[in-house]
């Protein structure tokens, strides 16, 4: 049996829902964003149920998260950046359970469509951007002109700096989609070569999958991690207008 | 809970995260000069160069922004 690598990624609709012409029917995605919200709100809740002072192994776990989380927070955006928290921990947690769920095989991962990841990083961005000008009013317009342009470089740099803030969101969105994406299909294809392998070479196809599972594991969570660290770079950058790059010079 | 603290996960996640700063400004810029093109101007294949070329730029901007930020180790 041959099949696409790619068959994996295809949805079709187990219950057609159609709302005044939109297409909202419930698909795999649908069904398995339900699973990781249950599973993510049900694992917190259990490993908050406890407060001990001395915390079991869920409840440090846990602990382990918010806290990890919490200094992501303070090191990017600083104290102001904490009523953000429910926001980046929420996304946090929703990326790396369904990059984690998506690795069961015969799951879905819902952060391999491209429209799950792109509505979250423009969710993002248009934060930042209401949270600038609210700050900032018509001043937050002065991160198009970074500090110590010359004036006669102020047409080329508007343009410029136009295209690298739109493209923010853009890559925040391809990177993890294509991060999951990618490793989806090559443990597909891997896959796919150990069973037409046999047990003559397929072994080594094999020995490649485990490993490439056991990288996707590490991946699950570094996009988890980069995702959540971008949207509080950028929520500190709506912040302090150019904090960051006048400390680095 | 930190896998970003292993050096081969940290460097993987940086090396990600550059690559795609360069090609998302290069989608965008060549996207923007593309719509300027069809939709505003008739500039074909102007606006869209001229888009590709200020994407490259950008890009290589927020790769350098992002390689500023790289934490010292």
């Amino acid at each position: 049996m041959e099949e696409s690598p790619l068959h994996q990624f295809e949805l079709e609709n187990w219950v057609p829902i159609s709302l005044g012409g939109l297409d909202v029917s419930i698909n795999k995605a649908v069904v398995f964003m339900w699973i990781v919200i249950a599973v993510a709100a049900v694992l917190m809740v259990m490993a908050g149920s406890a407060r001990k002072l001395v915390p079991g192994k869920m409840q440090s776990l846990a602990e382990m998260m918010v806290d990890f989380i919490r200094s992501m927070i303070l090191d990017t955006m600083g104290k102001e950046g904490m009523r953000f928290f429910p926001l980046i921990a929420t996304l946090f947690l929703f990326i790396l359970f369904s990059n984690l769920i998506g690795l069961i095989p015969g799951s879905y991962t819902v952060t391999s469509q491209i429209i799950v990841t792109a509505v979250f990083s423009f969710v993002v961005y248009g934060i930042s951007l209401v949270l600038g000008f609210m700050l900032h009013g018509v001043k937050f317009l002065g991160i198009l002109v970074p500090p110590g342009t010359p004036g006669w470089l102020v047409p080329l740099m508007i343009p410029i700096e136009i295209i690298s803030q739109v493209a923010r969101p853009v890559s925040l969105a391809v990177r993890l989609f294509a991060n999951m994406t990618a490793g989806h299909v090559m443990l597909a294809v891997l896959f796919s070569l150990t069973i037409g392998g046999g047990l003559l070479i397929g072994w080594l196809p094999f020995a490649f999958t485990v490993a490439i599972y056991g990288l996707e594991f590490g991946i699950a969570f570094i996009q988890a991690y980069i995702f959540s660290i971008l949207t509080c770079v950028y929520l500190g950058d709506a912040f302090h207008l150019h904090g960051h790059e006048e400390h680095a010079h | 809970m930190a896998p970003s603290q292993d050096p081969l996960y940290a460097g993987l996640g940086q090396a990600v995260r550059m690559a795609t700063d360069l090609l998302a400004a290069l989608i965008v810029g060549g996207g923007l000069g593309w719509a300027c093109d069809t939709y505003l101007l008739d500039s074909t294949p102007w606006g869209m160069i001229g888009g590709l070329v200020l994407g490259l730029v950008a890009g290589m901007r927020n790769a350098y922004r992002s390689a500023q930020r790289w934490p010292k180790t």
